[in-house]
């Protein structure tokens, strides 16, 4: 601190010596030679990798329907299962003339999670706007029944909108309600905090597999049908309480990182529980614990996939589908990089925000 | 000034402590406290640490709850009754060892939520509340700033700005100084100080006894949870007339 301070009042004393490029390479990656031949080996064998991965996805590849036949000869990836198949893949059995209202929907509900990343939504009114708007598009797409659209009911939905409609449902039940959970838990009244400590680790410690099982063959039996719904939203929901459990877990541990000198500072300005919670705790746990809350995140995203089970035709499904008949069955592995591009950019693009956001909430712990 | 001093004259009570006592468990940390603070009053606090200084002023505030006896604040019994609870705290404004500034939001917004929150001023009004009290605890340019790019002087001033924003009637003060590395300390006492000129209710824990000479009209020794000694700062630093206050006094005056 002091001689920072004096460094800042004295003009005249010499800035530290710049660090060429060159040096740096020396230094990082040449500077022994164990060094350097571990930085020789790696390079070659990372060229060769990209070279062998650019040759069979691009170079001796073939790309068109019409080319099928070529694919025996050529050595690389024959995509021309992506073009025939495609449309299986992203809308699973969803009627073939209303693919524009899923790719539509599809578009509608990326563009609100992603504009429900922007800081600016970050209030409760602006959000649940913002929400209640996105999913309401997209459900009057997806299901039809007015404005002339024929109605589709879920079972027929499938494929990538399907994925990104169970992943943003499952997140919006989920997230309030993982709040929820993790204040429970940690209430001063011990019969609340044992109830939500009980409900966490009881669903916390079944498969998912069996949760999602008993929400769509068991619960017809159980409850009333008027409580039923559909069986997707069954499964949504057992999906979202599963997730709140974890998550609850780590917003809970976001929260018992606050020092407690926080919350009497807000008791001794006058505010009551819930300014407390939501202006000074919430902020604070969800900076604390943001890396595992977004990892939550990924895990449910790909997650998704295993509803596949329970009898819905999500992304995973329709790939399977796609490959699934005819002279296509050889060009599985294809298929299932394009499947594994799609799950990269969804999940890559949310671990990119998650960094952003560590960096950007980082401001202020100085 | 004029007034308060007529309210001292006239008697005028901001907190009365009848039969304090309290346990954490076993631990019988307050015993028997009685304290009377008149309206406009300094009192410092001092004694050993453990000896029940930082309970004593959280009781008041009702960050702890206290077992047996009364406490009277501003004229409210502090029971159970959550209403009136929040309705003195609202009152009593706090100022922490550790600064406890909210370290998500910027200076000038740690001075405005609980304006906006709980006082109900518009945004623009809580702002230029709390620049003007900035102004006054000599930080205006860093308002836009968060509290972990200030100094420990600056964040405590912070702090105390963000107190004075809900207008409090009394002050307490957790060693206010105890955690500031020594050249950062006379920049917050100096704001303590003239807050004391003006006739604000203050409580004070706080080993600084230059400042406790300067401004305090009662100066209080706690030992073990009991009120050992208590007098005006000039007797009490001269004629110390328990053993050990005068123990405590000639450790710390030795610094
Ligand atoms: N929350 C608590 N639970 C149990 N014991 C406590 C708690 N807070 C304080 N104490 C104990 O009470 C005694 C008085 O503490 P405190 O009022 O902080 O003393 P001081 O401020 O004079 O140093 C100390 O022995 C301390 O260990
Ligand atoms: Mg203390």
């Amino acid at each position: 601190m002091r001689s920072k301070a004096d460094l800042m009042t004295t003009t005249a004393l010499p800035s530290p010596p710049p660090i060429s490029l060159a040096t740096k390479i020396r230094e990082g990656y040449f500077s022994g030679p164990v060094s350097a031949v571990v930085t020789i080996v790696c390079a070659i064998l990372f060229a060769y990798l990209a070279y062998v991965i650019v040759d069979w996805a691009f170079l001796s590849s073939i790309w068109s329907e019409a080319d099928e036949p070529l694919c025996k000869e050529a050595s690389g990836a024959c995509w021309s299962v992506i073009d025939a198949r495609h449309r299986i893949i992203f809308f699973g059995l969803f009627p073939y003339e209303e693919h524009w209202r899923s790719t539509l929907a599809c578009i509608v509900m990326v563009i609100t999670i992603v504009l429900s990343c922007v800081p600016w939504f970050w209030s409760a009114l602006r959000l649940s706007l913002l929400w209640i708007t996105g999913f309401g598009i997209f459900y009057l797409l997806m299901h039809g029944g007015l404005f002339g659209l024929s109605v589709i009911t879920p079972e027929r939905w499938g494929g990538l909108a399907l994925t990104i409609f169970i992943f943003a449902a499952v997140s919006l039940i989920g997230m309030p309600l993982s709040i929820l959970l993790a204040l429970g838990r940690r209430s001063k009244l011990p019969v609340i905090a044992k109830l939500f400590g009980l409900f966490i680790d009881f669903f916390r410690s079944l498969p998912l597999l069996t949760i999602l099982f008993t929400a769509a063959v068991i619960t017809p039996f159980v409850l009333p049908d008027i409580l039923q719904g559909d069986k997707l939203y069954r499964v949504i929901v057992g999906f979202a309480i599963f997730f709140a459990c974890y998550q609850a877990e780590n917003i809970r541990a976001g929260l018992q990182a606050v020092p407690p000198g926080q919350v009497e500072a807000g008791l001794t300005l006058g505010l009551n529980y819930w300014q407390r919670v939501t202006r000074i705790q919430l902020p604070q746990a969800f900076r604390n614990s943001l890396p595992a809350i977004v990892n939550q995140f990924v895990i449910t995203f790909k997650e998704t996939s295993i509803v596949t089970i329970v009898g819905f035709f999500e992304i995973l499904a329709s790939g399977a589908a796609a490959y699934g008949t005819g002279k296509w069955t050889v060009h599985y592995i294809e298929v299932y990089v394009f499947i594994g591009l799609i799950y990269f950019i969804f999940v890559f693009s949310l671990s990119r925000y998650g960094a952003y956001l560590e960096k950007k909430l980082r401001v202020g712990h100085g | 000034m004029a007034d308060q001093s007529e309210q001292v004259a006239t008697g005028q009570v901001a907190v009365t402590m009848a039969e304090v006592n309290k346990w954490f468990d076993d631990f019988h940390v307050l015993k028997n406290i009685n304290l009377t603070v008149a309206d406009g009053e300094k009192v410092v606090v001092c004694g050993p640490s453990g000896s029940g200084k930082s309970t004593l002023i959280r009781c008041i505030c009702k960050l702890e709850d206290h077992q047996r006896g009364s406490i009277n604040v501003l004229g409210t019994e502090l029971n159970d009754d959550v209403a009136n609870i929040d309705e003195i705290r609202r009152e009593v404004g706090m100022v922490f060892q550790q600064f406890n500034l909210f370290p998500h939001m910027t200076v000038l917004e740690n001075c405005t939520l609980a304006q906006t929150l709980v006082r109900r001023k518009t945004r623009k009004e809580a702002e230029s509340i709390a620049m003007g009290f900035l102004e006054k605890v000599r930080i205006p340019e860093q308002a836009s700033k968060y509290p972990g790019e200030l100094s420990g002087g600056q964040q405590q001033r912070v702090a105390i700005a963000r107190s004075l924003c809900m207008s409090p009637k009394i002050m307490l003060f957790d060693e206010p100084t105890s955690a500031l590395d020594p050249e950062m300390i006379s920049e917050v006492l100096d704001v303590m100080v003239s807050l004391a000129e003006e006739g604000m209710t203050m409580i004070c824990v706080t080993h600084e006894m230059g400042f406790a000479r300067r401004v305090a009209d009662r100066v209080i020794f706690m030992d073990e949870g009991e009120i050992v000694e208590q007098n005006e700062p000039h007797a009490f630093f001269e004629n110390p007339t328990n053993e050990r206050t005068r123990l405590f006094l000639s450790q710390i005056l030795q610094h």
